[in-house]
């Protein structure tokens, strides 16, 4: 395994002092990756007890889960809870690094204390560990699949080394949805699912909400309906090089801050170098990616609040970012420059001039819409005090990026954790304490005028140099963990080599991962016409097609209607609760009432609604 | 509100009137792989490093074939082909506008012929990658007696090398302690 060796140079030797103190011969083990990477095995039993320890008295934040088949290594599974340790008050001064608190798990007793009661951020992780691996969390409070879908074969664990060809798949063994929802009961209240395809959210998620009257009283919601088995076809089909193009395809907003958590995570683990010049190019194409992703998500905050002008003007600006990660990578998305060892290539004299005359056209036109947005009445309306994260839930869970930062936590990987060449570059973390959606989004505003300078800085401060180290050493069974601020978070990815040119484990944890449990407790006490906004708020994209279900909970009748692209229903319904419909956003309400009222002639009715 | 209609006004329209007029790529945008079938060689380094399986090697050792393909259904434009082509065959175009109304027409496949071995008679590489191999060492500044002796075992498969090597190399061992070592 890996282990670095130079102890000078270790950050955060303290929390693992603190942690000896405390525990003592539950330690059983201590192997450091990187300067700020250590794992310690710890003796199976007392794993809730160190996880928390590290979370509430050492300042952690849970940053991934990691389930390991190591049977063919050393016989045993092993789970790795990764927390980004950084002291419990938020001075600068703690030292901060992330532990990996890892146990060993005999195969012939498959099971471990679940960690979620103590410490409630780990709950999809254990859910997604007993999916994948088939290790029972002991003790989880939510026992229901979370990643696997609900026809897949019992004792099937996708992950394990032993169980299936990547390209195998098997008979579905139900034709219903077994998937049970949390069961809301009272008097008066209704069940309103939203889904399976959110609107808001580029990937299907289906959402049921709880309401009385106009009010949610609580949410659940089941994603993962287009989990697409990326981390397995890496391990089988891909050689480690190869895989930085998969990851650049995990996300179609920020796939390059996936693709940069990935080349960083084998870099770290076999200890290569990589160029300046390179590590100004990511930083640099990192902050391209956040300026785009921002524009489109203050474009469809517009959206959503039923301020379409503004969103068409957000679209129109952020095309200048596109035509800036044109310039320098060739290409609008999937940027796909990134090797391990560094960057394929280089930004040249006449793409760094025309891509700065861009870059001070598209800071100046987008500062003109920035303040439209926010001197739009309606906007602040519609966003203020609404789709509250507190700061306890938010402590709780780990939520990562503007979602977290809106709720006055200053925490950002980019300062907390710097990578590429973020320590170089002057900057400013952005956080707000008004713990609600206009919060969040002016996080993103000021966020936006941070990164449009930051690409600025690094295209004039940019070393010469090589931009690629090449003739590196594949070292088998070494790990290490990458991690990227993307425009939605913290990305974390965990990477072990194998012993053929392969990786062995991969596991990519996108931001949002973290984002979605803590969504309940924003929706809870708003009102049904916010939901949409309310998960917007932590930046998903918006779907073509949405699916509203009425559940009457007293009738326990349902009914389904599919509301297409086009805003047409593909079923016309007979009269029904057009009440609860008429919450929904302006956009769609009025076409979807308008259909539902008959001809276009009743069009006229449903716009005095 | 007025400040929006007057940043309306003043911008007028974004949209253009693609498709009814061409759209500008920017220099070094990744389009369609462009293959040169007069260059290539067939050594199948673009197969190997093409992360989809887009582009693929097949070899008919029955016809003494072997086939290079591209299958624009699977590219991502990464140009990963581009970069590892010894011989510069394989270049990304700007061209992008790739939909086609039969989907044979996104499949691309070159033929190349095989080499046979001058001893077994097994077909083992191209032709065109031998006499690539065979210009590359004429032109190393190998001295001439060592580059008659390596190019002429070039039309040798690497079987029959080897098995020919092995007694060769013995002899010279015997040679060596024959002269007193």
């Amino acid at each position: 395994m890996t282990v670095w060796q130079e102890e000078k140079t270790r950050i955060g030797g303290k929390h693992i002092e603190a942690l000896r103190a405390r525990f003592g011969s539950s330690i059983l083990d201590e192997t450091w990756q990187a300067p700020d990477q250590v794992t310690v095995t710890v003796a199976l039993n007392d794993l809730p007890e160190v996880v928390e320890f590290l979370y509430y008295q050492q300042g952690g934040w849970l940053s991934t889960v990691v389930a390991n088949d190591e049977r063919p290594i050393n016989g045993q599974f092993a789970i790795y809870y990764v927390l980004s340790v950084e002291g419990v008050d938020e001075s600068r001064a703690h030292e901060k690094t992330y532990v990996m608190a890892r146990v060993q798990i005999p195969p012939h007793q498959p099971e471990f204390p679940s960690v979620t009661p103590k410490v409630p951020a780990a709950i999809w992780y254990e859910r997604e560990v007993r999916d994948m691996f088939g290790i029972q969390p002991i003790g989880l409070p939510d026992e229901r699949r979370l990643v696997l879908p609900d026809d897949w074969p019992d004792g099937l664990y996708p992950l394990r080394k032993d169980t299936m060809d990547y390209r195998y798949r098997p008979e579905p063994t139900t034709e219903d949805e077994t998937y049970e929802f949390i069961n809301v009961e009272g008097e008066g209240i209704v069940q309103v699912p939203l889904g399976p395809l959110h609107m808001t959210s580029d990937e299907p998620g289906h959402f049921r909400l709880y309401v009385d009257g106009e009010h949610i009283v609580d949410a659940d919601y089941r994603l993962f309906y287009v989990h697409r088995g990326m981390e397995k076809l890496a391990e089988s089909r891909l050689n480690y090089d190869q895989v930085t193009f998969l990851a650049d395809r995990i996300c179609g907003i920020c796939g390059y801050a996936h693709n940069v958590a990935y080349s960083t995570s084998v870099e770290r683990a076999l200890g290569i170098e990589v160029p300046a010049r390179a590590e100004f190019i990511r930083t640099i194409l990192l902050e391209c990616e956040r300026l785009h992703s921002h524009l489109l998500n203050l474009g469809l905050a517009c959206h959503f609040v039923g301020f379409d002008t503004g969103f068409m003007q957000f679209f129109r600006v952020r095309e200048k970012a596109m035509q800036m990660a044109e310039i320098l990578t060739g290409s609008r998305k999937t940027y796909g420059v990134n090797l391990i060892g560094g960057v394929r290539r280089d930004i040249l004299n006449e793409q760094r001039t025309t891509t700065l005359k861009l870059l001070n056209e598209l800071r100046e036109e987008a500062a003109r819409l920035i303040n439209m947005f926010v001197e739009t009445p309606n906007v602040v309306q519609r966003t203020q005090s609404i789709g509250l994260l507190e700061k306890k839930v938010a402590r709780d869970y780990s939520p990562v990026g503007p979602t977290l930062r809106g709720s006055s936590f200053a925490r950002d990987i980019r300062v907390i954790h710097p990578y590429c060449a973020y320590d170089r570059v002057p900057w400013q973390v952005v956080a707000k304490d008004g713990c609600d959606i206009l919060a969040r989004t002016l996080v993103r505003a000021e966020e936006f005028f941070e990164s449009a300078s930051m690409v600025e800085r690094c295209l004039e401060d940019m070393p010469e140099g090589p931009v690629l180290t090449e003739g590196f050493k594949y070292q088998p069974y070494h790990y290490a963990l990458g991690y990227v601020e993307a425009p939605r978070g913290e990305d974390i990815h965990w990477s072990m080599l194998g012993d053929n040119q392969k990786i062995y484990r991969w596991k990519c944890r996108a931001s949002s991962y973290n984002n979605w449990p803590s969504l309940r407790y924003m929706l809870r006490g708003n009102t049904i016409s916010d939901a949409p906004l309310i998960v917007a708020s932590i930046d998903p994209c918006y779907s073509c097609t949405e699916r509203v279900t009425v559940v009457d909970v007293r009738k326990k009748k349902a009914t389904m209607y599919a509301l297409q692209g086009n805003g047409t229903l593909l079923h016309r319904p007979q009269g029904l609760a057009v009440e609860i419909i008429c919450s929904y956003p302006l956009i769609f309400t009025a076409r979807l009432i308008a259909e539902m009222c008959g001809q276009e002639g009743d069009r006229r009715y449903a716009k005095t609604l | 509100m007025l400040k929006l209609f007057k940043e309306v006004l003043r911008v007028g329209t974004a949209t253009l009137p693609y498709p009814f007029e061409p759209i500008e790529q920017m220099p070094g945008f990744r389009g369609k792989p462009h293959h040169d079938p007069e260059k290539c060689i067939a050594c199948a380094a673009c197969a190997i490093a093409c992360p989809p399986n887009a582009l693929n090697i097949t070899t008919d050792l029955y016809q003494g074939f072997q086939t290079w393909s591209l299958f624009m259904g699977r590219c991502i434009y990464c140009g990963r082909c581009e970069e590892v082509c010894p011989t510069g065959a394989i270049k990304l175009s700007p061209d992008f506008e790739l939909a086609v109304m039969n989907k044979a027409d996104l499949y691309e496949r070159a033929d190349y012929k095989l080499a046979a071995c001058r001893n077994c008679g097994i077909y083992f590489a191209t032709v065109k990658e031998v006499e690539y191999v065979s210009e590359l060492l004429k032109q190393s500044g190998m001295p001439e007696a060592d580059l008659t002796d390596t190019l002429s075992m070039l039309d040798v498969c690497p079987e029959c090398k080897r098995k020919n090597d092995v007694p060769k190399m013995v002899r010279g061992f015997h040679k060596e302690g024959s002269d007193g070592h």
